[in-house]
Protein backbone atom coordinates (compact mmCIF):
# COMPACT_ATOMS: atom_id res chain seq x y z
CA UNK A 1 0.00 0.00 0.00
CA UNK A 2 2.74 2.38 0.95
CA UNK A 3 4.65 2.08 -2.29
CA UNK A 4 5.37 5.69 -3.17
CA UNK A 5 7.35 5.07 -6.32
CA UNK A 6 7.10 1.92 -8.40
CA UNK A 7 10.37 2.73 -10.13
CA UNK A 8 12.20 2.24 -6.82
CA UNK A 9 10.54 -1.15 -6.25
CA UNK A 10 11.50 -2.26 -9.72
CA UNK A 11 15.13 -1.33 -9.15
CA UNK A 12 15.12 -3.16 -5.84
CA UNK A 13 13.71 -6.36 -7.35
CA UNK A 14 16.25 -6.24 -10.14
CA UNK A 15 19.07 -5.82 -7.64
CA UNK A 16 17.86 -8.81 -5.61
CA UNK A 17 17.64 -10.91 -8.74
CA UNK A 18 21.19 -10.04 -9.86
CA UNK A 19 22.53 -10.56 -6.34
CA UNK A 20 21.07 -14.06 -6.12
CA UNK A 21 22.27 -15.16 -9.56
CA UNK A 22 25.74 -13.85 -8.83
CA UNK A 23 25.89 -15.61 -5.44
CA UNK A 24 25.23 -19.04 -6.93
CA UNK A 25 21.51 -19.74 -6.62
CA UNK A 26 19.91 -21.89 -9.30
CA UNK A 27 17.47 -20.26 -11.71
CA UNK A 28 14.31 -21.74 -10.20
CA UNK A 29 15.16 -20.41 -6.77
CA UNK A 30 15.77 -16.93 -8.19
CA UNK A 31 12.43 -16.92 -10.00
CA UNK A 32 10.55 -18.15 -6.90
CA UNK A 33 12.19 -15.61 -4.62
CA UNK A 34 11.50 -12.73 -6.98
CA UNK A 35 7.85 -13.75 -7.25
CA UNK A 36 7.56 -13.72 -3.46
CA UNK A 37 9.10 -10.27 -3.13
CA UNK A 38 6.93 -8.97 -5.98
CA UNK A 39 3.84 -10.31 -4.19
CA UNK A 40 4.85 -8.49 -1.03
CA UNK A 41 5.21 -5.26 -3.02
CA UNK A 42 1.82 -5.79 -4.78
CA UNK A 43 3.44 -6.31 -8.15
CA UNK A 44 3.29 -9.06 -10.74
CA UNK A 45 6.67 -10.08 -12.13
CA UNK A 46 7.72 -11.81 -15.34
CA UNK A 47 11.42 -12.28 -15.85
CA UNK A 48 13.75 -13.59 -18.52
CA UNK A 49 16.93 -14.58 -16.72
CA UNK A 50 20.04 -15.40 -18.68
CA UNK A 51 23.57 -15.87 -17.48
CA UNK A 52 24.76 -12.33 -18.10
CA UNK A 53 21.64 -10.22 -17.98
CA UNK A 54 18.08 -10.06 -16.70
CA UNK A 55 15.02 -8.65 -18.44
CA UNK A 56 12.08 -8.11 -16.14
CA UNK A 57 8.60 -6.79 -16.65
CA UNK A 58 6.61 -5.72 -13.61
CA UNK A 59 2.90 -4.97 -13.55
CA UNK A 60 1.38 -2.83 -10.83
CA UNK A 61 -1.62 -4.84 -9.65
CA UNK A 62 -3.66 -1.73 -8.87
CA UNK A 63 -3.05 0.59 -11.79
CA UNK A 64 -1.99 -2.06 -14.37
CA UNK A 65 1.00 0.08 -15.32
CA UNK A 66 3.90 -1.96 -16.67
CA UNK A 67 7.61 -1.39 -16.33
CA UNK A 68 10.30 -3.27 -18.23
CA UNK A 69 13.92 -3.08 -17.16
CA UNK A 70 17.18 -4.75 -18.13
CA UNK A 71 20.28 -5.15 -16.03
CA UNK A 72 23.68 -6.81 -16.28
CA UNK A 73 24.77 -9.46 -13.78
CA UNK A 74 28.24 -8.77 -12.36
CA UNK A 75 30.96 -11.44 -12.13
CA UNK A 76 29.88 -14.64 -10.37
CA UNK A 77 31.15 -15.25 -6.86
CA UNK A 78 29.62 -17.98 -4.70
CA UNK A 79 28.21 -16.63 -1.45
CA UNK A 80 25.68 -18.87 0.28
CA UNK A 81 25.09 -16.44 3.09
CA UNK A 82 23.45 -14.04 0.65
CA UNK A 83 21.38 -16.82 -0.98
CA UNK A 84 20.23 -18.10 2.39
CA UNK A 85 19.36 -14.73 3.89
CA UNK A 86 17.52 -13.44 0.82
CA UNK A 87 15.48 -16.66 0.62
CA UNK A 88 14.58 -16.46 4.29
CA UNK A 89 13.65 -12.79 4.12
CA UNK A 90 11.48 -13.38 1.04
CA UNK A 91 9.25 -15.57 3.22
CA UNK A 92 9.30 -13.01 6.00
CA UNK A 93 8.33 -10.31 3.50
CA UNK A 94 5.18 -12.24 2.61
CA UNK A 95 4.29 -13.39 6.12
CA UNK A 96 4.80 -10.02 7.78
CA UNK A 97 3.66 -7.81 4.89
CA UNK A 98 6.94 -5.96 4.58
CA UNK A 99 6.92 -2.61 2.80
CA UNK A 100 9.51 -1.25 0.41
CA UNK A 101 11.65 0.36 3.12
CA UNK A 102 11.91 -2.78 5.23
CA UNK A 103 12.95 -4.92 2.27
CA UNK A 104 15.41 -2.29 1.10
CA UNK A 105 17.04 -2.06 4.55
CA UNK A 106 17.30 -5.82 4.86
CA UNK A 107 18.94 -6.14 1.42
CA UNK A 108 21.44 -3.40 2.26
CA UNK A 109 22.33 -5.21 5.50
CA UNK A 110 22.78 -8.52 3.67
CA UNK A 111 24.89 -6.94 0.95
CA UNK A 112 27.28 -5.19 3.29
CA UNK A 113 28.09 -8.14 5.51
CA UNK A 114 31.69 -9.29 5.33
CA UNK A 115 32.60 -12.89 4.47
CA UNK A 116 34.98 -15.05 6.46
CA UNK A 117 38.54 -13.68 6.90
CA UNK A 118 40.87 -14.62 4.05
CA UNK A 119 43.30 -16.46 6.34
CA UNK A 120 40.49 -18.77 7.49
CA UNK A 121 39.43 -19.49 3.91
CA UNK A 122 43.07 -20.18 3.04
CA UNK A 123 43.42 -22.70 5.87
CA UNK A 124 40.16 -24.56 5.38
CA UNK A 125 40.31 -24.82 1.59
CA UNK A 126 43.89 -26.11 1.79
CA UNK A 127 42.73 -28.62 4.40
CA UNK A 128 39.93 -29.66 2.03
CA UNK A 129 42.44 -30.40 -0.72
CA UNK A 130 44.60 -32.33 1.75
CA UNK A 131 41.44 -34.32 2.48
CA UNK A 132 41.01 -35.02 -1.23
CA UNK A 133 44.60 -36.32 -1.34
CA UNK A 134 43.60 -38.73 1.43
CA UNK A 135 40.45 -39.81 -0.42
CA UNK A 136 42.44 -40.72 -3.53
CA UNK A 137 44.82 -42.88 -1.48
CA UNK A 138 47.69 -40.55 -0.63
CA UNK A 139 49.60 -40.78 2.65
CA UNK A 140 50.20 -37.92 5.09
CA UNK A 141 53.28 -36.62 3.25
CA UNK A 142 51.18 -36.30 0.07
CA UNK A 143 48.53 -34.50 2.06
CA UNK A 144 51.07 -31.97 3.32
CA UNK A 145 52.23 -31.42 -0.27
CA UNK A 146 48.62 -30.92 -1.45
CA UNK A 147 48.06 -28.48 1.42
CA UNK A 148 51.08 -26.34 0.51
CA UNK A 149 50.31 -26.46 -3.21
CA UNK A 150 46.73 -25.31 -2.58
CA UNK A 151 48.00 -22.41 -0.47
CA UNK A 152 50.09 -21.32 -3.47
CA UNK A 153 47.14 -21.72 -5.81
CA UNK A 154 44.76 -19.73 -3.60
CA UNK A 155 47.27 -16.90 -3.23
CA UNK A 156 47.58 -16.82 -7.02
CA UNK A 157 43.79 -16.54 -7.31
CA UNK A 158 43.82 -13.66 -4.84
CA UNK A 159 46.59 -11.87 -6.75
CA UNK A 160 44.83 -12.42 -10.10
CA UNK A 161 41.59 -11.04 -8.65
CA UNK A 162 43.48 -7.98 -7.48
CA UNK A 163 44.65 -7.28 -11.03
CA UNK A 164 41.20 -8.14 -12.50
CA UNK A 165 42.34 -11.03 -14.66
CA UNK A 166 39.95 -12.84 -16.97
CA UNK A 167 38.52 -15.76 -14.91
CA UNK A 168 39.83 -18.45 -17.25
CA UNK A 169 43.34 -16.95 -17.30
CA UNK A 170 43.14 -16.70 -13.50
CA UNK A 171 42.22 -20.38 -13.21
CA UNK A 172 44.98 -21.32 -15.64
CA UNK A 173 47.65 -19.54 -13.60
CA UNK A 174 46.33 -20.87 -10.29
CA UNK A 175 46.35 -24.44 -11.64
CA UNK A 176 49.84 -23.87 -13.05
CA UNK A 177 51.30 -22.59 -9.75
CA UNK A 178 49.55 -25.22 -7.60
CA UNK A 179 50.61 -28.11 -9.80
CA UNK A 180 54.15 -26.72 -10.11
CA UNK A 181 54.51 -26.73 -6.31
CA UNK A 182 53.14 -30.27 -6.13
CA UNK A 183 55.35 -31.21 -9.08
CA UNK A 184 58.45 -30.49 -6.99
CA UNK A 185 57.21 -33.26 -4.69
CA UNK A 186 57.03 -35.60 -7.68
CA UNK A 187 60.62 -34.79 -8.70
CA UNK A 188 62.01 -35.49 -5.21
CA UNK A 189 59.69 -38.49 -4.57
CA UNK A 190 58.11 -36.98 -1.48
CA UNK A 191 55.71 -39.50 0.06
CA UNK A 192 54.23 -42.71 -1.32
CA UNK A 193 52.24 -41.39 -4.32
CA UNK A 194 53.45 -37.85 -5.07
CA UNK A 195 51.42 -37.78 -8.31
CA UNK A 196 48.22 -37.86 -6.19
CA UNK A 197 49.22 -34.56 -4.61
CA UNK A 198 49.72 -33.17 -8.13
CA UNK A 199 46.24 -34.32 -9.15
CA UNK A 200 44.38 -33.15 -6.04
CA UNK A 201 46.10 -29.80 -5.46
CA UNK A 202 44.01 -28.27 -8.25
CA UNK A 203 40.66 -29.70 -7.19
CA UNK A 204 39.72 -26.53 -5.29
CA UNK A 205 39.45 -24.83 -8.68
CA UNK A 206 36.91 -27.35 -10.05
CA UNK A 207 33.68 -25.37 -10.63
CA UNK A 208 31.54 -27.76 -8.60
CA UNK A 209 28.82 -25.24 -7.92
CA UNK A 210 28.44 -24.31 -11.61
CA UNK A 211 28.24 -27.99 -12.60
CA UNK A 212 25.69 -28.91 -9.90
CA UNK A 213 23.60 -25.83 -10.68
CA UNK A 214 23.74 -26.62 -14.38
CA UNK A 215 22.16 -30.04 -13.87
CA UNK A 216 19.73 -28.55 -11.38
CA UNK A 217 18.64 -26.07 -14.08
CA UNK A 218 18.25 -28.95 -16.55
CA UNK A 219 15.93 -30.73 -14.11
CA UNK A 220 13.84 -27.58 -13.73
CA UNK A 221 13.65 -27.08 -17.50
CA UNK A 222 15.86 -23.98 -17.57
CA UNK A 223 17.81 -25.75 -20.31
CA UNK A 224 19.49 -22.70 -21.77
CA UNK A 225 20.85 -21.47 -18.44
CA UNK A 226 21.92 -25.00 -17.62
CA UNK A 227 23.85 -25.21 -20.89
CA UNK A 228 25.59 -21.91 -20.19
CA UNK A 229 26.61 -23.06 -16.73
CA UNK A 230 27.81 -26.40 -18.06
CA UNK A 231 29.93 -24.84 -20.80
CA UNK A 232 31.27 -22.39 -18.24
CA UNK A 233 32.26 -25.26 -15.95
CA UNK A 234 33.76 -27.18 -18.86
CA UNK A 235 35.92 -24.20 -19.86
CA UNK A 236 37.12 -23.90 -16.26
CA UNK A 237 38.08 -27.58 -16.25
CA UNK A 238 39.84 -27.03 -19.59
CA UNK A 239 41.87 -24.14 -18.12
CA UNK A 240 42.82 -26.30 -15.14
CA UNK A 241 43.89 -29.07 -17.49
CA UNK A 242 45.97 -26.64 -19.54
CA UNK A 243 47.67 -25.38 -16.37
CA UNK A 244 48.63 -28.93 -15.39
CA UNK A 245 49.76 -29.75 -18.91
CA UNK A 246 52.05 -26.68 -18.86
CA UNK A 247 53.59 -27.85 -15.58
CA UNK A 248 54.10 -31.35 -16.89
CA UNK A 249 55.78 -30.05 -20.04
CA UNK A 250 58.03 -27.67 -18.10
CA UNK A 251 59.07 -30.10 -15.36
CA UNK A 252 59.16 -33.00 -17.82
CA UNK A 253 56.77 -35.19 -15.83
CA UNK A 254 54.93 -38.11 -17.36
CA UNK A 255 53.35 -39.73 -14.37
CA UNK A 256 49.63 -39.49 -15.03
CA UNK B 1 38.30 -56.49 8.47
CA UNK B 2 38.82 -53.85 11.12
CA UNK B 3 41.44 -52.12 8.99
CA UNK B 4 38.89 -51.72 6.18
CA UNK B 5 36.41 -50.00 8.47
CA UNK B 6 39.09 -47.73 9.91
CA UNK B 7 40.01 -46.69 6.38
CA UNK B 8 36.35 -45.99 5.57
CA UNK B 9 36.01 -43.91 8.72
CA UNK B 10 39.21 -42.00 7.92
CA UNK B 11 38.03 -41.33 4.35
CA UNK B 12 34.62 -40.25 5.62
CA UNK B 13 36.27 -37.86 8.09
CA UNK B 14 38.30 -36.26 5.31
CA UNK B 15 35.25 -35.90 3.07
CA UNK B 16 33.62 -34.05 5.96
CA UNK B 17 36.66 -31.77 6.14
CA UNK B 18 36.55 -31.22 2.37
CA UNK B 19 32.84 -30.35 2.56
CA UNK B 20 33.60 -27.90 5.36
CA UNK B 21 36.44 -26.30 3.37
CA UNK B 22 34.17 -25.67 0.40
CA UNK B 23 31.45 -24.44 2.73
CA UNK B 24 33.83 -21.83 4.10
CA UNK B 25 34.81 -20.89 0.54
CA UNK B 26 31.11 -20.42 -0.30
CA UNK B 27 30.60 -18.32 2.84
CA UNK B 28 27.93 -20.44 4.53
CA UNK B 29 26.23 -19.05 7.66
CA UNK B 30 28.08 -19.85 10.90
CA UNK B 31 25.15 -21.84 12.31
CA UNK B 32 25.24 -24.51 9.61
CA UNK B 33 28.99 -25.27 9.85
CA UNK B 34 28.53 -28.39 12.07
CA UNK B 35 25.65 -29.53 9.84
CA UNK B 36 27.84 -29.33 6.74
CA UNK B 37 30.56 -31.39 8.39
CA UNK B 38 28.10 -34.06 9.56
CA UNK B 39 26.44 -34.29 6.14
CA UNK B 40 29.82 -34.51 4.37
CA UNK B 41 30.91 -37.20 6.82
CA UNK B 42 27.73 -39.25 6.27
CA UNK B 43 27.99 -38.91 2.49
CA UNK B 44 31.60 -40.11 2.62
CA UNK B 45 30.64 -43.02 4.88
CA UNK B 46 27.91 -44.24 2.51
CA UNK B 47 29.98 -43.71 -0.62
CA UNK B 48 33.07 -45.55 0.58
CA UNK B 49 31.00 -48.31 2.17
CA UNK B 50 29.24 -48.90 -1.16
CA UNK B 51 32.55 -48.79 -3.04
CA UNK B 52 33.96 -51.33 -0.59
CA UNK B 53 31.04 -53.61 -1.41
CA UNK B 54 31.72 -53.45 -5.16
CA UNK B 55 29.10 -50.91 -6.17
CA UNK B 56 29.95 -48.85 -9.25
CA UNK B 57 31.05 -45.32 -8.38
CA UNK B 58 27.92 -43.84 -10.00
CA UNK B 59 25.58 -45.92 -7.82
CA UNK B 60 27.63 -45.23 -4.71
CA UNK B 61 27.52 -41.49 -5.40
CA UNK B 62 23.79 -41.65 -6.05
CA UNK B 63 23.07 -43.33 -2.69
CA UNK B 64 25.34 -40.92 -0.85
CA UNK B 65 23.67 -37.84 -2.33
CA UNK B 66 20.21 -39.34 -1.82
CA UNK B 67 21.06 -39.65 1.86
CA UNK B 68 22.23 -36.02 1.92
CA UNK B 69 18.95 -34.98 0.30
CA UNK B 70 16.82 -36.91 2.82
CA UNK B 71 18.75 -35.90 5.95
CA UNK B 72 18.79 -32.25 4.84
CA UNK B 73 15.03 -31.92 5.27
CA UNK B 74 14.88 -32.32 9.09
CA UNK B 75 18.09 -30.26 9.36
CA UNK B 76 16.51 -27.46 7.34
CA UNK B 77 13.55 -27.46 9.69
CA UNK B 78 15.70 -27.18 12.79
CA UNK B 79 18.09 -24.44 11.65
CA UNK B 80 15.53 -22.49 9.54
CA UNK B 81 17.80 -22.13 6.50
CA UNK B 82 17.21 -23.17 2.86
CA UNK B 83 18.35 -26.69 2.04
CA UNK B 84 20.90 -25.76 -0.64
CA UNK B 85 23.02 -23.90 1.89
CA UNK B 86 24.23 -27.11 3.45
CA UNK B 87 23.38 -29.78 0.90
CA UNK B 88 25.59 -28.32 -1.86
CA UNK B 89 28.81 -28.00 0.19
CA UNK B 90 28.21 -31.56 1.47
CA UNK B 91 28.11 -33.04 -2.03
CA UNK B 92 30.96 -30.96 -3.46
CA UNK B 93 33.60 -33.57 -2.40
CA UNK B 94 31.85 -36.06 -4.66
CA UNK B 95 32.06 -33.82 -7.75
CA UNK B 96 34.01 -35.87 -10.31
CA UNK B 97 36.82 -33.34 -10.67
CA UNK B 98 39.36 -36.13 -10.93
CA UNK B 99 37.49 -37.78 -13.81
CA UNK B 100 36.92 -34.44 -15.51
CA UNK B 101 40.56 -33.64 -15.67
CA UNK B 102 41.60 -37.18 -16.55
CA UNK B 103 39.38 -36.63 -19.60
CA UNK B 104 41.34 -33.49 -20.43
CA UNK B 105 44.66 -35.27 -19.90
CA UNK B 106 43.40 -38.04 -22.18
CA UNK B 107 42.65 -35.44 -24.84
CA UNK B 108 46.16 -34.07 -24.39
CA UNK B 109 47.70 -37.52 -24.86
CA UNK B 110 45.50 -38.14 -27.88
CA UNK B 111 46.50 -34.89 -29.57
CA UNK B 112 50.10 -34.34 -28.58
CA UNK B 113 51.83 -37.49 -27.52
CA UNK B 114 50.60 -40.70 -29.15
CA UNK B 115 50.63 -40.78 -32.91
CA UNK B 116 50.44 -44.57 -33.37
CA UNK B 117 46.98 -45.79 -34.41
CA UNK B 118 46.47 -48.55 -31.81
CA UNK B 119 47.59 -46.26 -28.99
CA UNK B 120 45.18 -43.62 -30.17
CA UNK B 121 42.32 -46.12 -30.01
CA UNK B 122 43.20 -46.81 -26.39
CA UNK B 123 43.26 -43.09 -25.76
CA UNK B 124 39.78 -42.71 -27.26
CA UNK B 125 38.51 -45.38 -24.87
CA UNK B 126 40.12 -43.49 -22.03
CA UNK B 127 38.58 -40.15 -23.05
CA UNK B 128 35.08 -41.55 -23.51
CA UNK B 129 34.98 -43.68 -20.36
CA UNK B 130 36.22 -40.81 -18.19
CA UNK B 131 34.04 -38.22 -19.93
CA UNK B 132 30.82 -40.22 -19.57
CA UNK B 133 31.77 -41.12 -16.00
CA UNK B 134 31.99 -37.38 -15.25
CA UNK B 135 28.56 -36.67 -16.74
CA UNK B 136 26.84 -39.63 -15.07
CA UNK B 137 28.29 -38.90 -11.65
CA UNK B 138 27.16 -35.28 -11.94
CA UNK B 139 23.69 -36.45 -12.91
CA UNK B 140 23.60 -38.95 -10.02
CA UNK B 141 24.55 -36.20 -7.58
CA UNK B 142 21.91 -33.72 -8.72
CA UNK B 143 19.10 -36.25 -9.01
CA UNK B 144 20.02 -37.84 -5.68
CA UNK B 145 20.15 -34.58 -3.79
CA UNK B 146 16.98 -33.07 -5.23
CA UNK B 147 14.85 -36.25 -5.45
CA UNK B 148 13.47 -36.10 -1.88
CA UNK B 149 12.32 -32.53 -2.38
CA UNK B 150 10.82 -33.29 -5.80
CA UNK B 151 9.05 -36.44 -4.55
CA UNK B 152 7.63 -34.87 -1.42
CA UNK B 153 6.03 -32.17 -3.52
CA UNK B 154 4.92 -28.70 -2.65
CA UNK B 155 2.58 -29.49 0.25
CA UNK B 156 5.15 -31.29 2.38
CA UNK B 157 7.90 -28.76 1.77
CA UNK B 158 5.78 -25.65 2.07
CA UNK B 159 6.74 -25.19 5.70
CA UNK B 160 10.45 -25.21 4.86
CA UNK B 161 12.20 -21.92 4.22
CA UNK B 162 12.83 -22.72 0.56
Amino acid sequence: MKNPNIKLSVDLLLEICALMMQSGANTKRVVDTINRFADALHLESHALISHKSIIMTLIDKKTQNTYTVVTQIPAYHANFWIVSEISVSSWKAIDRNWHYDEIKNRIEQIKNRKSYPFILILFFVSLADAGFANLFGGDYKNMIMAFVATLGGLLTVKLANFYHFNPYIRTYFAAFIASAIAGIGVIYHFGLHPEIALATAVLFLIPGLALVNSFNDFLNNHILNGMVRFVNGFLMVLSIGLGIISTMLLLNLNTL
Amino acid sequence: MDIIYTTILENAFWSGVAALGFGILFNIPKRVIPTVFILGFMAGLIKFYCLQNHCSIVTATFFASLLVGIVSIPFAKSVRKPIVVFSIPAIIPMIPGYFAYKTILGIRNFTFINTIDTDQQNMLNHIFSNGFMTIFILFAITVGVSAPMLLLGRDMTKKLPD
